[in-house]
């Protein structure tokens, strides 16, 4: 099993964000994750990073509880989490997913070689030493994505890649993500259904509780309103 | 002024005292301009200003001889900066309260002490504004090792201080410590606003963090190019400021303070 959720219950100071959440993700499985604002994706994300603690039940990623399993999973954030003035090439920003903890080393071996190739993966080698501030939202996304992918994770987790770019750059991203269906667990956060439809195995519905349904449920409820009318659990 | 800085041993000094000062500002204030965090260095500088005040007011009081109001304004430093980055680590949403409250804090402390210590406080008033024509040889030694410590300190954990600054959640996920890291910037920039106090004063310490970094970061996309950049202009201006203040006889912390903000606004006139 890639996640394994079992009652798992969080809450900030006295209000609930997820209660008794129970669900689980198979190896090599692409599950887009929705949701109304405020419905819980972003804690559920904290919690399957390790940045979160359950306060009742219990979370695994590959049997492991999360923060032990943080070496396996790749996270690309939502570009507008980050400082687009802060001063760091593009090579800087993918080096850093090859961050070494012990003291005296900055990075694992052959750290650049792999941003190289990760970077050639998404389409961006050519501007590894462009700022990262100057890119579009859509180049900055991909350089992120490379970012997750140079450490070779086992567990790919997206927060709304396509929030804030055009058209044309959602389409390479999505057509990134055909690419790496299959070759690893992903777990996207989006509000575009219609699109994922075409690329998920199927959804999860994150609304203080976690309910999956398969792309023909989504689809048969798509125009009656997805957060208000129930749908038939699978 | 360069015949006046060979044949004057002050004048040296303290044009010495200014490279080493820009070596230490250069680099650490980069990280506090590319974090955004000039705020917190201001607070951190401000509140110095209670522990020099509580340090002289007991030397005086009690006559202790060796007692020193650099050694009160290193305490309220670090104190400072273990407030105000558990603040940032664990409740965020309180942090702008938090470093106002330690900023006007310090500053009250200060004035009280100060108002409650006998005769007359020149002492303080050179810390306060600063003077860098009062560097010692003892100074000098004290900021050359401060240099050096900073530029050892950036070349071991740089890759970690750049990920804590630019993406906290990238760096818990690959192992680093965010509240480790964080912490020891802030310690970092609370024991370079104490050794730079003496070349241009606690209040206008910023001028010096903030400036040169925010100049260099308009001339490169790379935080160690900005750190280099920094250290030239933060020399440039020390050097700039301090023959303006031997030819206007002009107070040197202030005069170099504001040949830095001359420089700023004609960056920005560059810019614009």
């Amino acid at each position: 099993m890639a996640i394994k959720s079992n009652h798992l219950f969080f809450q900030y100071e006295e209000t609930p964000i997820l209660e008794n959440v129970t669900f689980d993700i198979q190896p090599g499985q692409f599950v887009g994750i929705f949701g109304p604002n405020g419905g819980g994706k972003t804690t559920l994300l904290k919690l399957l990073l390790g940045f979160l603690k359950p306060q009742k039940g219990s979370l695994e990623i590959l049997g492991q509880p999360p923060k032990d399993a943080r070496e396996h999973l790749g996270y690309v954030p939502q570009i507008s989490h980050l400082d687009r003035e802060f001063p760091i090439t593009v090579l800087e920003v993918v080096m850093m997913g090859c961050l070494d903890k012990s003291f005296f080393r900055s990075y694992t071996p052959d750290a650049k070689e792999k941003a190289l190739q990760a970077l050639t993966d998404v389409g961006m080698v050519d501007f590894q030493n462009h700022s990262f501030g100057t890119l579009s939202g859509g180049q900055a996304q991909r350089v992120l994505i490379a970012r997750a992918l140079v450490s070779n994770p086992t567990i790919l987790l997206l927060d709304e890649p396509t929030a804030s770019v055009d058209a044309s750059a959602e389409e390479a991203i999505y057509k990134l993500l055909a690419r790496l269906k299959g070759t690893m667990t992903i777990l996207m956060v989006t509000h575009d259904l219609q699109i994922m439809m075409q690329n998920v195995d199927r959804f999860i519905c994150v609304h203080r509780q976690v309910h999956a349904y398969s792309q023909a449920q989504v689809c048969d409820h798509f125009a009656h309103g997805l957060y208000h009318t129930p749908l038939r659990k699978s | 002024m360069l015949q006046a800085l060979f044949s004057h041993p002050f004048l040296t000094m303290s044009f010495l005292a200014g490279i080493a000062a820009s070596i230490t500002s250069g680099i650490v204030g980069s990280y506090v301009v590319a974090k955004r965090i000039v705020f917190i260095s201001g607070s951190i500088a401000h509140s110095v200003l209670g522990g020099m005040g509580i340090f002289l007011w007991i030397k005086r009081t009690y006559n202790i001889a060796w007692m020193n109001p650099l050694h009160g304004a290193l305490v309220a430093a670090i104190l400072s900066a273990f407030l105000i980055g558990w603040i940032h680590l664990k409740h965020k949403q309180r942090e702008d309260t938090v470093i106002a409250a330690i900023w006007s804090t310090g500053m009250a402390i200060g004035v009280i002490f100060v108002s409650l210590t006998p005769g007359y406080n020149v002492e303080l008033m050179n810390f306060l504004f600063g003077n860098i024509l009062w560097t010692s040889t003892s100074d000098l030694i004290l900021l050359f090792a401060l240099a050096g410590f900073t530029l050892c300190t950036v070349l071991i954990f740089h890759s970690k201080f750049q990920a804590v600054c630019f993406d906290e959640n990238q760096a818990q996920l690959k192992g680093i410590s965010v509240t480790k890291y964080y912490l020891f910037l802030l310690n970092l920039v609370a024991i370079s606003v104490v050794i730079l106090i003496q070349v241009v004063g606690a209040i206008l310490i910023i001028a010096m963090l903030a400036i040169p970094a925010a100049i260099a970061g308009s001339f490169t996309a790379r935080l160690s190019n900005m750190m280099g950049w920094a250290v030239i202009f933060g020399c440039l201006f020390t050097t700039v400021g301090l023959s303006l203040s031997y030819f206007l006889n002009w107070p040197p912390g202030a005069t170099i303070a504001l040949t830095a903000a001359v420089f700023y606004l004609l960056n920005l006139a560059r810019k614009a």
